[in-house]
Order: C-alpha cells, then structure tokens, then sequence
C-alpha cells in the first residue's frame, strides 16, 4: 500500500531525514516512534507530497507521484497542528473540506454525518470549533482528514496536549478504523500509544530508522531480559545461592525464565512482600538503542 | 472553479464572522467618509447659493425686485448681462442666474401667459432650482406686500388691472366679463377687510411675509427654468469626495484581512489540509483572490448605496463606476497575493500590510486629496494604485468619465495588480521550497 525508500530530507544544513525505507501494507496500523524532532513529520509530510524529498521515492498503491489528485483522495492527513477553521462549525469545516473533495450533496450528508459520530460531536455540529475543548478539537481534526473515506490515514501525533479520557476516546476511534480495514500510520512520542494500537513500529531518531519491527520483535531483539523484582523482609546472608543482585532490601534478577527463578528464590526461603516482573517495553528499546529516554 | 468559490465564500464567511475584522473593511471607511464629509460639508455655516441676476425689464418695480433678493441672506446676487450670467453659470462660477424679462414691472411677475421670469441652471442641480424658485416667489410677494399695503395703491393698481385689455386678450367675451367681476369682488373684498381694521394701511410683518410663503398665488407666478449645462465638473457635495475615499479603505482593510489570513491559514495549518486535498496551489490562491475580489466589489457596492441614498452621491455613469470597481479590487487582490507572503508571522505580514497601504494611500490621496499636495509629491502619486482607483471612482460618480476614459485608470490598476500578483506568486514558491 504505503512504499518508502531511502528517503532524504535536509533544511540547510540540518539532516531532517536520512535514508529512511519501510513498506506499510494494506490494513496495518504502522507507528512511528521517536522524540521531538526524530523527523517523524517531515517523513509523514513526504509521504503525503507537501514535501519533495532530496532523495528517495515514496509510492502509494504504485503510484511515485502522492501529489496526483486521484492518490490524494485516497490519503486522509490529520496534522499536528490543529488544522481547523476556529470560528467555522464542525459541521462547516466537514462540509468545506468534504466540498474540496468533490463529494456530492448525498454523499456530503453521509460522510459529515458519519465523521461527526466518529468523533463523537454530532450534538456540539452547530457550535464554533473555537467553542471546542483540546480534545474535541483534535477528534474532529482526525474525522476532517476521513471526510472523503480515505483508505490511507496519516495521523501526526493527534494525542498532543489532550487529557485522558479524550486520548481513550482516540484510541478507540483507530481501532474502529483499524476494524474497518483501513491503513494507518501513527506518529507519536509516546511508547504506551505504539504498543498498544501498532502493528508494526518504526523506532527513528536523527532522521533514521533504528529499529522497525513488531512490538514483541522490537522488545525481544532490543530489550534485553525481564527483570524480576522482589522486595524483601530480610537481606539474605549468603547470595552465591542466588540469582541476581541486592538494591538495598530489593532483588533484581534479569532473566529469561522468570518463573524458575522465582521457583530458585522459594527454595531458598527467602520471605518475599511483594513480587513484579518487569517486561520490557519500547521505552526500553529506545534506550537500549540511543542512551537516551523517549522524552528526553 | 466550484473549488475556488467554495474557498472564497469560506473566507467571506470566516471575515464576516470577526467583528474586529469587519470593522476595519466597513466600520472605519464609514467614519472616514462620514467624518471628512461633514467636516468638508460646512455643516452649521451660512451656505449661500450665489446667483447672477440680468434685469432685462429695466421698471422701477424689477429694480425693487432685484433689491428685494440682494437683501435675502441665502441668496449673493450679482448683477450683470445675459452672456456673462450664461457663462458664469456654464463655469460653475455660479450656481445659477436668473433673468427678469420685459414686461415683469407691469404685470408684477403675475397674469402672463408667459414665464416673466426665468431661471438658468444646470439641470442636475434640481434641489437648487426649487429652492431658488421658492425665493423668487417670496421675494416677489413680500414686494408686492411692500408696495401696496397702502389701500390707496392697491385702489390704483386695480383700477389700472381693470382697464387693462390687454390681460384678457384672446379670452371668450364671457371669460373676460367672469374675471373682471372677480376682481371687482376681491377689490370689494379687500376694501372690507381694510376698513375692519380700522386703518387704509396694512403693516407689512414677518408673519404676513410668511403667509406669502404658503400663498396659493404660486400657481399665478410662473418661472421659466432654463437648462444651462455646467462645463465645470467638480464634486457636488463632500460625500462625492470622501466616498470614493473610504472605498479606497474598504479594499486597503480587506486586503490587510485576506493578506493575514493566507498567513493564519500557514500557521494554523489549514494551508497544509487545503494543500493535501485534491486542489492545485494555483486554486488556492485563486480562492483567496476572489475572495478578496467578492468582498472587494461587494463592500464598495455596500458604500456607495449607502452614499447615494443618505448622502445623495450621485453615480453619474454606473458601468464606469462598475469597471472602476472591479479593476480596483483586481488590483488590490494582487497587492493583497503580494503582502500575504512579505512575512513568516501574522504581525509580520499585518505590519507590511498597513505600511504599504498607508504609503500608498498617502502618496495617492486617500488621506489628503492630491490637490492640496505639492507637485512633487503629486507626480510620486502616479505610483500609487490608491491614486488611480480614487480617480476612476469619481469618474463613475461624478467626473462623468465616459468608457474611453476609464479605460486608463483601469488598465494602470490592472497592470500594478498584476505585478504584485505575480511577484506574490513568485515569493510564495520560494516560502514553500524552504
């Protein structure tokens, strides 16, 4: 469905994006993970065709060209930005931009209608976007880039600066799309929003992909071991009999067989408040792969 | 091209929906229109319509007359001869002259099959012409009061009407005999009245004066209106000078407003959604520009009904005012393509907008009319647009340009949008690239 290859994208001297390739097919959640400034957008904004690359060619269906109308009305773009007439309606923004994409006054009704429920506004459609809360604002951001039923959706971080409950709302929203058997690619900073709606994640830092892989791959290859924890009562005398190494009253064991080492630890009759096993997460992975934590 | 209007009536919409806006593309060119036209008008002055009076009769009683209208204070007489009040009319030296014709002493301006006085003016000033007929019938009538309030005159006066034949001639014997029985009533009638006052004289007061004014003798004292058609052409009231003005600022204020809105829409990222639709740069920017052309074209129609029915500007040729209009806002759509992509920020842009709006208005007119500029100052006004849309909007209203003359104007108008226009495109390209 989405092919990008090699990819390059400087702005004066700074190296936006250098030489990113991965293929997206039909149906897939494909998330892109990387802090402030990795190139995320500048990658999304040349999938799309608002930027030329220097190098590298990015097809959609095939075609090389995103900038061809018939390729645009199959990509739906919800930008970082909230890209929203504030003193228009929600109904009015859906009609304006449905209108640019040609749809009748049928087809108009249907789709606001539907893109309205998608977001959860059907009651506010009347009132002003700049009535809106953070939330509202960008569910309705991503139901304006489904206006024209779009089989590919680039959304560009759409939890930025939202409370909890409206990024619940937004996670459901792409499940439901993702039920619907459209491709979406997701760009965000935060690992929780990867692991749990993506299929596939694309790791990038400095304009290069680090790592690109499924959730469990990425963490398999790239996280390194679980790590057992276990607060103690008593610091035992003798460790040589055990595995891993004592934080003050707390046992950390990093291993790959969690429940034979807790089965270790209760032969040893160690008395144990509390237990967790720590899997590792893309967190993890991004700093096994850089040195640096996500938000860093 | 649906697309492009889609566009353009969305930024209309967006416009019409910020008052702060609105006030800037309506508000304001009102109060300047308004404010400099009062100012101009010399409302709460003495205006005086200054006249020419030709004495073609020469009787002591046309000489009174003339008397009687130079004491008027709404009224400057000069006298002169026929050719030089023509003239002076003809120049707008004067706002109109009127002629007293043989035979007005006699008759006192009344009975006469024809016109013994007569009224030439141009044939637009009809506020003018009504008004100084009305002073004309006053005035003759206070005369008439004056000289014969004294019962001994007006006993003389009948006698002489009743001898006179030559007042019936051509009327059916009957007629004539039915109107000296009705002069001899109202000569019975009037000995009456003066007798019930007790006195042979009648004092001649303000209130009598005012009664002429309602007299329905009007109908007995008939002025003839000569066309005289003015070569001077020159704004009638103040408002035909501050309109065209404030349309000037309508479009300055709606250029400012479309040129930060190409901007906003950069920064708030609604470019970027328009960008990724199915639409060409090219549309985009020519939705702005109709945008801007609509609200252009419909804010000036806006003013000018306003001026022409509460301020009585006149459109003396409306498909020059039309085609002023339209090239106007042309031009302006692409100063506004030009100013929208002078900057990266919304004050950045608003900065350049109101700069080169006020240089340009100042340097062309919008501000000062050119006329009370220095030379050199006027010759740097052929530079401004202001200067031109200004000139081809009065040509509408009331310089009277005929389609060949606008033809000038329009086409500098056209040829300074289009620079801009491209120059606009040009600078937008290269912000893009980056």
């Amino acid at each position: 469905m989405i092919s990008v290859e090699n990819l390059h994208k400087s702005f004066d001297r700074i190296k936006a994006v250098a030489g990113i390739s991965f293929e997206i097919p039909k149906g897939e959640v494909f998330g892109i993970l990387g802090p402030n400034g990795a190139g995320k957008t500048t990658t999304i904004n040349m999938i799309v065709g608002i930027l030329h690359p220097d190098e590298g060619t990015v097809r959609i269906n095939g075609t090389a060209d995103p900038t061809k109308p018939a390729i645009r009305r199959q990509i739906g773009n919800a930008p970082q930005s909230l890209a929203l007439y504030e003193d228009l309606t929600a109904y009015e923004n859906l009609c304006f931009f449905g209108r640019l994409y040609g749809l009748n006054k049928r087809q108009l009704k249907e789709r606001v209608d539907y893109c309205l429920d998608f977001a959860q506004l059907t009651e506010r459609r009347r009132d002003k976007v700049a009535t809106f809360s953070g939330g509202m604002k960008r569910r309705l951001n991503m139901a304006v880039a489904l206006i024209h039923d779009p089989p590919v959706l680039l959304f560009d971080e759409p939890t930025v600066g939202i409370d909890p409950q409206s990024r619940n709302m937004i996670f459901d929203c792409i499940e439901d799309l993702k039920k619907d058997g459209r491709t979406v690619v997701y760009t965000t900073h935060y690992m929780e929003e990867a692991q749990r709606l993506c299929d596939r994640v694309a790791i990038i830092d400095k304009g290069q992909i680090l790592a690109l892989g499924t959730v469990d791959e990425l963490t398999e290859k790239y996280g390194g071991q679980a790590v057992l924890i276990a607060d103690l009562d008593a610091i035992p005398e003798n460790m040589d009999e055990l595995p891993g190494y004592m934080e003050g009253d707390r046992l950390r064991v990093e291993t790959t067989r969690p429940f034979e080492d807790l089965a270790t630890l209760n032969r040893a009759g160690l008395k144990i408040r509390q237990l967790r096993v720590d899997k590792p997460d893309l967190e993890v992975v991004f700093l096994n792969l850089t040195g640096r934590r996500l938000r860093d | 091209m649906l697309k492009i209007l889609f566009m353009a009536l969305k930024d209309l919409r967006l416009l019409l929906r910020d008052k702060a806006n609105l006030f800037w593309v309506i508000g304001f060119p009102l109060v300047i229109a308004l404010f400099f036209g009062l100012i101009f008008s010399g409302s709460g002055g003495t205006g005086r319509i200054s006249i020419a009076v030709v004495n073609e009769d020469q009787s002591e009683y046309a000489a009174e007359f003339v008397e009687e209208l130079k004491v008027m204070e709404v009224l400057k007489v000069r006298e002169t001869v026929r050719d030089s009040a023509m003239s002076l009319v003809e120049k707008g030296s004067l706002s109109a002259a009127v002629f007293i014709k043989p035979g007005f002493g006699e008759r006192h301006g009344l009975f006469s099959d024809e016109a013994l006085l007569e009224i030439g003016i141009d044939p637009t000033q009809r506020l003018t012409s009504g008004y100084l007929q009305g002073l004309l019938t006053r005035a003759n009538f206070t005369l008439l009061y004056k000289k014969y309030g004294d019962m001994d005159k007006w006993r003389q006066e009948f006698g002489r009407m009743m001898e006179d034949t030559s007042m019936w001639l051509g009327a059916p014997a009957n007629v004539q005999a039915l109107g000296k029985e009705m002069l001899t009533k109202v000569k019975d009638f009037t000995e009456a009245a003066y007798k019930a006052e007790g006195s042979d004289t009648l004092e001649t007061t303000a209130d009598s004066t005012d009664s002429v004014k309602s007299s329905p003798a009007f109908d007995l004292f008939a002025v003839k209106i000569t066309p005289i058609t003015r070569n001077r052409i020159e704004p009638r009231t103040s408002f035909e000078v501050t309109f065209p003005s404030s349309i000037v600022w309508a479009l300055i204020g709606i250029t400012g407003v479309f040129a930060t809105s190409l901007i906003k829409e950069r920064k708030a990222g609604t470019l970027l959604r328009l960008r990724l639709a199915p639409v060409s740069r090219a549309q985009i920017l020519a939705g702005k520009g109709l945008g801007t052309f609509i609200g252009s074209v419909f804010m000036a129609g806006l003013l000018m009904v306003i001026g022409h029915f509460a301020f009585g500007v006149r459109i003396v040729n409306l498909p020059v005012l039309i085609i002023a209009v339209c090239a106007m806002s042309l031009c302006f759509v692409g100063l506004m393509m030009f100013i929208s992509n002078l900057g990266r920020s919304e004050e950045a842009v608003s900065g350049a907008a109101w700069g080169i709006m006020l240089m340009f208005a100042m340097i062309g007119g919008g501000m000062i009319p050119l006329m009370f500029m220095p030379g050199w100052l006027q010759k740097i006004g052929h530079f401004s647009p202001v200067k031109w849309g200004v000139l081809a909007i009065e040509g509408g209203i009331w310089r009277g340009f005929t389609l060949t003359e606008v033809l000038f104007p329009t086409a500098i108008l056209l040829f300074i949008g289009l620079v801009f226009f491209f120059l606009g495109v040009f600078l937008m390209a290269r912000i893009d690239r980056s």
